[in-house]
Formats: C-alpha cells, sequence, structure tokens
C-alpha cells in the first residue's frame, strides 16, 4: 500500500476526529485525501506532530484525536513515545507512515529500512496496542479494533503502517494562523 | 513564610493557567512541589526534551486551554526550532517560565554561553521576554512575592491576550537558595 492509500483510509475512518499532520509528505497526503476544517497541517517542527497530538488529547477528553507521522519525525522525537506511554491517553492515535525513508528530503533510508522497529519501541515504553501494519485489510483491521469511531478505546493506540512512498503532487495552503483558526474553531474552542 | 516560587505559583494561576509542561530544574522543583502541595486543579505535565514540551503545549492550546511551559535557560536551546516553526509562526500564545543559568552568581562554565544568549535569541526568533526584577525583589519578602506574581501574570496575559508567545525569566539571583 502507498501512503497515499494509507491516509485516504484513515481519513475515510477519521469521523469527527481531529487529525494533526506531520510536516511534508503526510501532511500533503491528508491534504489530498480531503482537506476539512478538523485536519491540522504542521509546515515546520519536525517531531512534534505526535506532541501536538498529545497536548490536543489531554486537551479534549472527549475528542478523538489522530495523528499522522513520519518514521523520519518520530525518530526525532523517540521521547514523545515514552511520554505517551507515562501519560496513556486513550483518545490518541497515532499512525506512523513507515516509508523506510525521509521522503520528503529525497529518499535517504531510515534506521526502519535496516530493521529499526518503532512499535517494539512503543511497546517498550508502554504503548502495549502497538503494532505493525503491512496491508489495507491490516490497517482497517487495527482502525477497526482501536474503537477510534466509538472513543471506546481504554489505552492510546499506535500503529505503524509500512507503506510504499507515493510521492504527493498537492500541499495544503500555507497560511498558519488562518489553519489554526480554522481548526480551533471546528473543535468548538475558538479564539477570543 | 513568602518564597519566589509562591509568587510564580500565583501568577500562573491568576493567569488562568491550569496545564504546566515540564523539563525538570533545580529551581522549579519548588514551583513544581508548591502546585502538587497547594494547586490541586494544576495539571503537572512531565516532557522527556523541552522541544517536546513545546509541542505538547501547542497542542494543549488548539484544544482551547492556556498552556504554560516550564525550563531551565539551557533546555531553551532544544527549543528553537519548536519555537520558530511551530509556536511563532502558528501565534500559539503560552506563558514560557525559563529559570535562567549563567547569569549572575553561576559557578559553572558550560551553562554561561547560552544562559548569556537567551533574551537575544528569544527576541531574534519573536518571542517577547520579560525579565523579574531580583533587585527590587530581594530586599522585602513580602512584596518579593508580589512582585514575582504580578509579573507572571502579566507575562501570561499579556501572551494569551495578544496571540504571541511570552517568556519570564527567573534570574539565578532570585532562584538561587
Amino acid at each position: 500500500m502507498t501512503r497515499l492509500e494509507a491516509t485516504r483510509i484513515v481519513a475515510a475512518f477519521a469521523g469527527d476526529a481531529a487529525v494533526v499532520a506531520s510536516l511534508g509528505h503526510p501532511a500533503y497526503d491528508l491534504f489530498a485525501a480531503g482537506d476539512r476544517p478538523r485536519n491540522f497541517y504542521t509546515w515546520g517542527s519536525m517531531g512534534l506532530a505526535s506532541s501536538i497530538g498529545l497536548g490536543l488529547a489531554l486537551a479534549q477528553p472527549a475528542l478523538r484525536v489522530i495523528v499522522l507521522d513520519g518514521d523520519g519525525s518520530l525518530l526525532m522525537n523517540l521521547g514523545s513515545l515514552a511520554t505517551i506511554g507515562l501519560l496513556q491517553p486513550p483518545n490518541l492515535t497515532v499512525i506512523v507512515m513507515d516509508n523506510e525513508e525521509y521522503g520528503t528530503t529525497g529518499g535517504q533510508a531510515t534506521p526502519t529500512a535496516k530493521g529499526a522497529d518503532l512499535a517494539a519501541a512503543a511497546r517498550a515504553m508502554r504503548i502495549e496496542t502497538a503494532v505493525t501494519v503491512r496491508t489495507e485489510d491490516e490497517l482497517i483491521a487495527r482502525l477497526n479494533a482501536s474503537g477510534n469511531a466509538g472513543l471506546s478505546a481504554e489505552r492510546p493506540t499506535i500503529i505503524v503502517a509500512k507503506v510504499i512512498e507515493s510521492r504527493p503532487t498537492v500541499k495544503p495552503p500555507n497560511d498558519c494562523v488562518a489553519m489554526k483558526v480554522r481548526f480551533m474553531a471546528a473543535l468548538g474552542c475558538p479564539e477570543c | 513564610m513568602t518564597h519566589w516560587s509562591a509568587g510564580v505559583c500565583d501568577g500562573v494561576y491568576a493567569a488562568g493557567v491550569r496545564d504546566v509542561v515540564y523539563v525538570p530544574d533545580n529551581p522549579l522543583s519548588h514551583v513544581l512541589a508548591r502546585f502538587e502541595r497547594s494547586f490541586r486543579d494544576v495539571s503537572l505535565i512531565l516532557a522527556m526534551r523541552e522541544e517536546e514540551a513545546f509541542g505538547i503545549a501547542a497542542g494543549l492550546y488548539l484544544g482551547g486551554r492556556r498552556p504554560a511551559v516550564m525550563l531551565q535557560s539551557s533546555g531553551l536551546g532544544n527549543s528553537i526550532n519548536a519555537l520558530a516553526t511551530l509556536v511563532v509562526p502558528y501565534r500559539i500564545p503560552m506563558l514560557i517560565v525559563v529559570s535562567m543559568r549563567g547569569d549572575e552568581g553561576e559557578w559553572n562554565s558550560a551553562q554561561v554561553p547560552m544562559g548569556r544568549a537567551v533574551p537575544g535569541i528569544l527576541a531574534a526568533i519573536g518571542v517577547v521576554s520579560d525579565t523579574i526584577d531580583a533587585c527590587q525583589t530581594v530586599s522585602d519578602g513580602v512584596r518579593h512575592q508580589q512582585i514575582v506574581s504580578d509579573t507572571v501574570r502579566g507575562t501570561a496575559l499579556s501572551s494569551f491576550e495578544t496571540k504571541i508567545p511570552r517568556a519570564c525569566l527567573l534570574p539565578k539571583r532570585l532562584t538561587a537558595p
């Protein structure tokens, strides 16, 4: 499955969830899969998508929060796994689009290309649900099992999706402030 | 008994902040302990690294909260990208409480370069900073706590009202035992 195909599956599943996308290709694919006010595209701060999602999940316990991360990005902020494992926010789902390369910067291989296992790292940090999926059917099954749609999950979810780089062709708007304002209004906490 | 840390807690709380994301620091331990003891509705959220703390705080703000980040000046060096590519361009307000090292009274030479660079770096990336006036605060215990509280509260309220992240620097002369 390509990253865009995987992203389309997540987007179709998202419902009312907030979706936070890591900069570069994960954000571009989220936009290509369908722009919506509850999407938050980062344009910088590589590595921090899962941290932003964590803060949002803590602020809004009744909101399902989905993070679209990358393998290179998560590797830049592995400590985030320890923090998520410590706090165990049940409404947080982190999907790591693991294409085994730094896709946005020219395709340099990441350590996952040599077998570094991000799901195992997450489990080691007490995120016990962390699994790796390799097909669309596995991703769909895992999303369904995570209780995302109904907020029935009791623990945070991490899904490492092995994907093929899909070379995005579109980008979301890059007016950061306008996007923030739109996102917060959609979540029911408009800036005053 | 008055203590500068009580002033910090009072100021943070008076500005409506109920979420404090932090990376541990020795002087700030007094603030954190006081929050745990006397402000039970304030969430203390440990981050593994300072840039992560800014990411978590940004998420809290997007979810309608008024966050604070507390860290040592050395850790601000770990935070520049998070500030310059997320917090500042998205105009995500937050109170940033910086426990200073490297200023007057420092004994560790490794703390000096970053400590003295903090105000300049913050200004260069668009984060306003206020410094608590230790000269005013040390002489009189009660006034001392009030001045600290007023400064912290003022920094925080300015941030949330202007949507510009803003830092309050706690000089070593204030926080030294």
